[in-house]
């Protein structure tokens, strides 16, 4: 028992519990399913998917955590990622790689600007924006075409997309744990009001966190586009569709973060949940069922997250 | 030795729309004292250290501190400017390590260009933990690990560390343990030790009397005396806190034999109701004809008997029984069994406050208006009634938004007496409301008694209590603590005794 209480106490507990759930979860369908899912070759394309969607959940996790909304990240995904095609037909890798960064980071900056001046709630905002966002996405394609170039898709597979990956997390758990932003977003959402007490300029952050939370969907954009290689434009609010992967792996994160290492479970959150869609493709399952488990894994994750007051008024 | 002035307060006033929180009040604080600052609910006590310690901006007057005038704009900016609070409420923040909100807002001193310094910060954090005799709590670890008196002891830590020349301390000791309370009595003593000040704001009398060196009372926004603390004891400070003028010409003058008349027929039972935390085991009698009152001090649970009435408490366990022998279980069996609720928290619980006049009044007796509303009928129907209840406003359409307090309680009213209500649960009906209103609601109240309605008046207001009420129910700790009844001899200090 003592045992079991000091390790509830460590800073791992977390990490670890996600990677029981891993193993778990690998076992069931491996048993299953023996010889169509988790080989190791297959986990390492489980991971590479997982790896995206984290890049992301890494972003948003600077909205979620402050009790706000980006719906705008499926659009901002988009859009970046016409920017790179686009920018790596006229400046190669360096437009593969700054273009959509820069495009994410100035579509943050105007969801931050839009939701501090317009006074509304951020879901509104973001809703908003990305129907604009999208419409940009249209005009955008005519001139960057909709394929990338066969010598930029070394970030849609291994190393480089590790490798493009693991310094977006590592960049994010410094700015979590080395900064004043990442402080003072936690400390936004935990109550507001207190962290405005304690001189925290409320507004400053928030728009930061939505320049941050971009800027993560700009690199994203960057191996999702190597993944796919190609990318249409959508409209029609169809963009949404790509907010809730990246939104899974921050619910992870939020779930986990009172153990101290939220980027990892976002990371470990996407690698579970990217594996448990192959698993139901390996049973036979029509492709389908991949909404059916993303809508129950997201009530799951919100119900647990969420501190739910018997009586409370939900809207 | 004469002890010197550190802080003076000169006409400190703040008001929250109607409401005058702090009315002018000048204080005189000096080193080397613990200072209490006591009154009821409401009375102002913490809205003045709110002002003093940048957690609300000060609406005038000013304070000085050793000769220099202080606004701060915030906590931490008061702590710069040499000033401190314990909070009544959790002041740590969920999701950050203990060290992360120690230095919450004064994390600067550990930036390196830009680039926090985590590791100096926790060992910073962890030496004034272990000075304190609190090692045990580790400054890495995220607070939610810890519990509400651990978390404020680490506030404690968080606000003493530096040595403010003047600490608050805002009703903190209810949420600590003997041992809590009493590394809080040594952090104060060491603080009055030093030439500082502590203000020290508590309910707890015999507390005040421990630990305070001299007690300033506010009553409704204003101050009202400073007393040495061996020149008092605790019945004359419960009375300096709580004791009103008498203000009587609008309650009611009959004082009804009740020996030989016999009550109204019994309109609601509430037996052994009980709400987890709240109340415990409640149980009266409510009586046609009849004003009941409930009064307490305002965190004894009498405004959830209301909502236990009208169905609207969760966990609510006992018993509420109408005459017929239904059984109140919800609102909407309350609302179609006749009992009408006007709660404390007018704006956010009994109006729709974006919405009109029309709607706020129609609403609960839309259900009696046909499957089909006809607009014409409904404008008639709240027309009338707020009229009847004299409601200052252009018509029917406007928001209630911006009506005044006083309007504001009139449709509420006029919405059940739409309603034709026979049982009404009223909490706090007159709060914020200025004098005429006040008049009209006790006329409104008594002319339904005569009616033969049940009226349950629910009340931090002693006057009212004694000048409108047949019985009065006095609340402590959930309990009910006592029972009055109407009579001239009847005085505050019958329910003074009882309530605290």
């Amino acid at each position: 028992m003592e045992l079991i209480k000091r390790a509830r106490q460590s800073q791992w507990y977390g990490v670890g519990l996600l990677l029981i759930v891993t193993a778990l979860v690998w076992l069931v369908f491996k048993a299953m399913c023996p010889s169509t899912f988790g080989d190791p070759d297959q986990l390492l394309t489980y991971l590479q998917t997982g790896l995206i969607y984290a890049v992301g959940g890494c972003g948003l996790y600077f909205i979620v955590v402050m009790g706000l909304w980006d719906f705008s990240i499926g659009s901002v995904l988009v859009l970046s990622c016409l920017m790179a095609i686009g920018f790596s037909q006229s400046m190669g890798i360096l437009g593969l790689i700054v273009a959509p960064i820069l495009c994410g980071a100035l579509l943050g900056a105007a969801n931050g600007l839009a939701y501090i001046k317009l006074r509304i709630p951020s879901l509104i905002v973001t809703v908003g924006l990305s129907l604009i966002y999208e419409s940009l996405s249209v005009f955008t394609s005519g001139w960057s075409g909709t394929r990338l170039g066969d010598a930029y898709k070394m970030f849609g597979s291994y190393p480089w997309n590790l490798i493009l990956a693991v310094l977006a997390f590592a960049l994010c758990t410094f700015i979590l744990k080395y900064t004043k932003l990442g402080t003072y977003v936690n400390a936004i959402g935990a109550n507001e009001a207190t962290a405005k007490n304690m001189g925290v300029n409320v507004d400053k952050y928030k728009f930061l966190a939505f320049v941050l939370c971009s800027t993560f969907v700009g690199i994203m954009a960057i191996l999702y586009i190597g993944y796919g290689t190609a990318q249409t434009p959508m409209t029609g609010m169809l963009s949404q569709s790509l907010n809730f992967k990246p939104l899974m792996g921050t619910f992870f994160g939020l779930a986990f973060k009172k153990y101290g290492h939220p980027v990892a479970a976002i990371v470990i959150g996407e690698f579970i949940i990217s594996m448990m869609f192959a698993g139901f493709v390996a049973l036979g399952m029509p492709v389908t069922i991949n909404n059916v488990v993303t809508g129950a894994t997201l009530l799951a994750i919100i119900c647990i997250t969420t501190k739910r007051v018997k009586g409370a008024v939900v809207k | 030795m004469e002890q010197k002035l550190l802080l003076h307060a000169e006409k400190i006033d703040k008001r929250f729309g109607p409401t005058h929180a702090v009315n002018e009040v000048s204080l005189d604080f000096l080193e080397g004292e613990v200072h209490a600052l006591i009154g009821e609910n409401g009375s102002g006590k913490s809205t003045f250290t709110n002002m003093l310690t940048g957690i609300l901006p000060i609406g005038s007057g000013t304070f000085t501190l050793m000769g220099h005038d202080v606004a701060p704009k915030n906590q931490v900016d008061a702590n710069h400017q040499g000033i401190a609070i314990v909070v009544q409420e959790t002041g740590t923040l969920g999701g950050l390590s203990v060290a992360d909100n120690m230095f919450l807002g004064d994390e600067d001193q550990f930036i390196r260009r830009g680039i926090k310094d985590t590791a100096a910060m926790n060992r910073k954090a962890q030496e004034l933990l272990d000075a304190y005799d609190l090692g045990y709590i580790k400054a890495t670890s995220i607070i939610d690990n810890y519990d509400f008196e651990d978390r404020k002891l680490v506030e404690i830590v968080k606000s003493t560390w530096f040595d403010p020349a003047v600490l608050v301390i805002d009703e903190t000791t209810t949420a600590l343990s003997q041992k809590g309370r009493d590394k809080l009595f040594e952090v104060m003593d060491h603080v009055r030790e030093l030439g500082h000040c502590v203000i020290f704001i508590s309910h707890d009398m015999g507390e005040v009397l421990k630990m305070a060196d001299r007690i300033s009372i506010l009553r409704d926004g204003d101050f009202v005396t400073t007393v040495n603390r061996e020149d008092v004891d605790e019945d004359q400070l419960k009375t300096l806190m709580v004791g009103r003028q008498m203000d009587d010409h609008y309650y009611r003058t009959d004082y009804p034999d009740y020996a030989r008349e016999q009550p109204g027929e019994t309109a609601v039972s509430v037996r052994g109701v009980t709400v987890p935390g709240m109340i415990d085991d409640v149980s009266f009698d409510l009586h046609r004809g009849e004003i009941l009152g409930i009064g307490g001090l305002s965190e004894c649970g009498m405004h959830e008997v209301g909502k236990a009435i009208f169905g609207a408490s969760y966990d609510r366990t006992g018993e509420v029984v109408l005459a017929d022998g239904t059984k109140v279980k919800d609102i909407n069996t309350a609302i179609d069994h006749s009992i009408a609720y006007a709660s404390k928290d007018r704006d956010n619980e009994s109006l729709l406050i974006n919405d009109t006049i029309e709607d706020n009044i129609a609403l609960p007796s839309m259900r009696d208006m046909g499957r089909v509303l006809s607009d014409k009928k409904l404008r008639e129907f709240s027309d009338k009634y707020a009229v009847l209840m004299s409601t200052k406003m252009v018509s029917v359409n406007q928001y209630v938004s911006a009506l005044s307090g006083g309007n504001k309680q009139k449709v509420v009213l006029a919405r059940w007496l739409g309603k034709q209500s026979d049982i009404l649960v009223l909490d706090s009906p007159t709060r914020g409301i200025d004098i005429k209103v006040k008049a009209a609601i006790y006329a409104l109240l008594e002319q339904m008694r005569k009616e033969n309605k049940a009226i349950l008046i629910i009340s931090e207001e002693i006057m009212e209590l004694l000048g409108m009420c047949d019985r009065i129910f006095v609340m402590k700790d959930g309990k009910i603590n006592g029972e009055l009844t109407r009579s001239p001899e009847l005085s505050e200090q019958d329910l003074i005794s009882k309530m605290v």
